[in-house]
């Protein structure tokens, strides 16, 4: 066994690689493709003003509603500092998308008419805002009455899948009069017909949650001063309060982006600005959430398209493909000259590239599917250019092998001598690229950023692989009598260790005479 | 012994000395053709630095008159258009409101005999490239320090800055290629320029390493000037440096011929020419600009300035660096160091061994690590 010290990690990476690819090729792992190689489209949104974080935050939530009503698969959306970067692969309707995200979401403040059950029109089940009840059942045909049934609208005539599917900007704003949905995580579960809009959000100075008296969370909007603030509201109020024709449920609804959040009664006749509490059954979350929503209404995020690109799936797979072509002519080359010039060292190197894609394939394959991390052109180009930085590794070490030997060293003695030295200057150079990838990452943004995780990754790779690897696998070459007697096959020079015993008496070395 | 056959074994024995000189004038007059013209044409900038919009389109057999016809109909009579790779129409035209954007798209679509859904176009806010910029410019700053600081600790100060003067060298001569023959800087041909800053460190850095191995068992013992002994460590890596360059080459010729010549992908192309000036560029710049930087920061530094001075008093000749040093002997722990300089062309003076150990030459030192083998 002691024969084997120090290729254990020669096994372990060949095993660990081998069945890390035998494991993203079982489970069906496959890269996610950027939008540049599979097509989509991809938005920078900056806000035109300064913007508090939470804001931000609430106006990621209404472009993410937003998107999810196109029914798009997996749509990316993260925040660049307080840039918006959306991502939308494979979406049909582009310009609707683009059309969507860029719209600013207003808070509306309007009297309730009417609260409206959620039951599907064809009536056939008692609980609301199950779609897949009702769909299976055939529509009858309309009787007597005069409005034909749908049986996947609600009796107000909301879709039943409304709050994933939205309602366009007609349907919010219809005559002054609409019917809207309140949705909790994606369910229907209330709709109320609402009168024309009586105030907006930038009535509102701004809002929290707090812990009411009674212990319970409520919300605390404060208004502006003026007929602009509290005056408009205290109008609306007013007509809540009696009940009269405009408001005769006596509830104002708060409605944001089309959605009713709350539809708190009004209990008083008139109100101060500052002390107005909405209270109701209340967690610490949804009050928090409301408060936000009243903030983000205030003063509403307004957005500037930064830059919008849509690529259409054919020109993406064409570069995709060019891509992938050209990596693999340019593999094909490099393998022939590292053969060609270092034989079998060569070769060891060449598969040495062979365990360093099945890591990465398999690395990329898990982070799309578990982190939504995509590969774009600017990554595969990362990946081509790391071809170069991991094959250097090599040369670094050969060439200190040949060195050593040429300086009279035996074969086997250099391998390991030279493995520290080459080792050691593989580390700083790759640590520097490491810290450049690094940098980039953290500080650029877009396509930029891409490149210099791939890079950064196969670099990681490269070291990893240097030392589990490279080292061991040329050890246990020269442990073969075969090759140790036939230096060329493996690409080194002859040893010299027995001209330079017999050099010794002389005073110098038969090589260097000869230059 | 042929030439190659030397290189192959790294016994070549070029006098690096005489040809940074030649080095040092062809870096001078490129960097100077790199400013000026960046200042008097400056550089091709895509949309994405100054804004507008991008339609992109597979149209084989359609001209671009035929495609400028087109488009005089919605107003963009004006719009560059170009055709890219083999068969694709790209149109440039100044940013638009969102509907005109539509109804370019549609009419590129007919034009093409195709969906509007398989015409490509990007908008981009004039602020957004400035972003984009300003960022890379920060990271830039950032690694430079970042490397400085790195560089410092693993290696020495000197040759940290003998790197970063590499890879600024570099930059600008790439970014002056872009200037001279007026390519097209788009957010690709920004990431090729960062590939660039990392290739020339790294190259540098395996230089340096091999520098400063040598110097150890070399520069102490007093019988060659420091640039000597770096034109000899460049003699010894210059394979590597080849051979490395080749490798990285390869891949981006392949993506430059094949990827973007042959297939028609633009994106690519961007990408691959940068990289193939960069790469050639951070090669040179490592032998022909880092090390002579390198060693003129160190030919400062007392200790080899006294090692200068002795051995021009011995009639030594340190002009030229053709002297072989067999490493060897420090290698294998016989400390024993042979230095003969080979007589370059009528006047030196060769030393051997014999007299090359005066009193008051630093004996070499031990190796530190005398490990078991």
């Amino acid at each position: 066994m002691r024969r084997l010290r120090g290729f254990g990690s020669l096994l372990v990476i060949v095993i660990v690689a081998a069945s890390a690819l035998i494991y993203t090729l079982v489970a069906g792992n496959k890269p996610l493709l950027g939008l540049d190689l599979q097509g989509g489209v991809s938005v920078v949104l900056k806000p035109k003003q300064q913007v508090e974080n939470d804001t931000i935050d609430q106006a990621i939530a209404i472009i993410r509603q937003r998107i999810d009503a196109i029914g798009v698969a997996e749509p990316e959306i993260t925040r660049q500092g307080d840039n918006i970067l959306i991502q939308i692969p494979g979406v049909k309707d582009k310009e609707r998308a683009l059309q969507l995200v860029g719209q600013t979401a207003e808070l509306q403040f309007r009297p309730v008419l009417a609260n409206v059950p959620v039951t599907p029109q064809e009536a056939t089940t008692t609980t609301s805002g199950d779609p897949a009840a009702t769909t299976t059942t055939v529509a009858p045909e309309a009787s007597t009455s005069s409005t034909t049934i749908d049986p996947t609208k609600t009796v107000g005539g909301l879709p039943l899948d409304v709050c994933t599917s939205g309602l366009s900007a007609e349907e919010i704003n219809a005559a002054g009069q609409a019917i809207l949905p309140q949705c909790k995580d994606g369910q229907l579960v209330g709709s109320y017909a609402v009168g024309p809009v009586a105030l907006t959000g930038s009535a509102l100075e701004t809002a929290r949650a707090n812990l009411g008296n009674s212990g319970q969370w409520v919300v605390a909007p404060t208004f502006k001063s003026g007929d602009d603030g509290i005056g408009g509201f205290n109008g609306i109020a007013g007509q809540c309060f009696t009940k009269g024709s405009t408001c005769p449920t006596g509830q104002l609804a708060i409605v944001l982006d089309g959605r009713v959040l709350s539809a708190p009664s009004i209990n008083s006749q008139s109100f101060k600005a500052d002390q107005i509490e909405i209270s109701g059954s209340f967690t610490e979350r949804t009050a928090k959430d409301l408060a936000t929503a009243l903030k983000y209404g205030a003063l509403p995020v307004e957005f500037e398209q930064q830059q919008a690109q849509v690529v259409s799936a054919t020109l993406g797979q064409d570069a995709l493909h060019a891509g992938l072509i050209a990596g693999l002519v340019g593999l094909i080359a490099v393998a022939i000259y590292m053969i060609a010039f270092y034989r079998v060292l060569g070769l060891f190197a060449v598969l040495k590239l062979g365990i360093e894609a099945a890591l990465l394939w398999s690395i990329i394959s898990w982070l799309g599917a578990n982190n939504g991390l995509a590969l774009t052109l600017a990554g595969i180009t990362g990946i081509i250019v790391s071809i170069g930085v991991s094959l250097d590794s090599n040369v670094v070490y050969y060439e200190h092998l040949k060195e050593d030997i040429n300086h009279g060293r035996s074969i086997r003695s250099a391998t390991d001598k030279s493995f520290v030295s080459a080792f050691s200057t593989i580390v700083k150079a790759d640590v520097a690229s490491l810290i450049g990838a690094a940098l980039l990452w953290w500080l650029t943004v877009g396509p930029v950023r891409g490149f210099a995780f791939y890079l950064g990754l196969s670099t990681a790779l490269d070291l990893l692989t240097s030392w589990a690897y490279m080292r061991p696998v040329v050890k246990l070459a020269t442990r073969s009598k075969f090759l140790l007697s036939r230096p060329r096959i493996l690409g080194l020079p002859a040893e010299k260790t027995q001209e330079r015993a017999n050099a010794k008496s002389s005073n110098r070395p038969n090589a260097e005479v000869s230059q | 012994m042929s030439k190659l056959g030397r290189l192959n074994r790294g016994e070549t024995n070029i006098d690096f000395l005489k040809w940074w000189k030649i080095g040092l004038a062809i870096s001078v007059f490129l960097m100077v053709v790199s400013v000026g013209s960046l200042l008097t044409r400056g550089l091709n900038l895509g949309i994405d630095f100054k804004g507008g919009v991008s339609w992109e389109v597979s149209a084989p057999g359609v001209s671009i008159d035929e495609t400028r016809t087109a488009l005089e109909s919605v107003g963009e009579g004006t719009a560059k258009i170009q055709i890219v790779g083999t068969d694709i129409i790209r149109v440039q035209g100044p940013e638009s409101t969102p509907e005109h954007t539509v109804e370019v798209t549609k009419t590129l679509a007919e034009l093409a005999n195709t969906e509007p859904a398989n015409v490509s176009f990007s908008t981009v806010g004039a602020s957004w490239g400035g972003d984009v910029t300003r960022s890379a410019i920060r990271a830039l700053v950032f690694f430079f320090i970042a490397i400085l600081i790195y560089l410092t600790i693993r290696l020495e100060w000197r040759m940290a800055v003998a790197a970063l003067v590499a890879v600024i060298h570099d930059v600008l001569i790439s970014v002056g290629a872009y200037s001279v023959f007026q390519f097209e800087v788009t957010p690709g041909t920004v990431i090729a320029f960062l590939t660039i800053l990392g290739y020339s460190i790294y190259d540098t850095i395996v230089v340096d390493d091999k520098i400063k191995e040598n110097e150890r068992f070399v520069g102490q013992s007093g019988r060659l000037t420091y640039g000597q002994m770096t034109s000899m460590s460049m003699n010894q890596v210059l394979l590597r440096s080849i051979n490395t360059t080749v490798v990285s080459l390869l891949p981006v010729i392949a993506l430059l011929v094949v990827g973007a010549g042959i297939m028609g992908a633009v994106t690519l192309e961007e990408f691959s020419i940068a990289l193939t000036v960069g790469l050639l560029a951070g090669a040179y710049s490592s032998i022909f600009v880092a090390a002579p930087i390198l060693v003129w920061l160190k030919e400062h530094q007392s200790k080899y300035k006294v090692i200068r001075e002795r051995l021009q008093a011995q009639g030594i000749d340190i002009a030229h660096a053709s002297a072989r040093v067999d490493l060897l002997g420090a290698g294998v722990g016989s400390a024993a160091i042979s230095a003969t300089s080979t007589p370059v062309v009528g006047n030196s003076v060769s030393a051997p061994a014999s007299i090359a150990a005066p009193s008051g030459v630093i004996p070499p030192r031990p190796r530190k690590n005398q490990r078991k083998r």
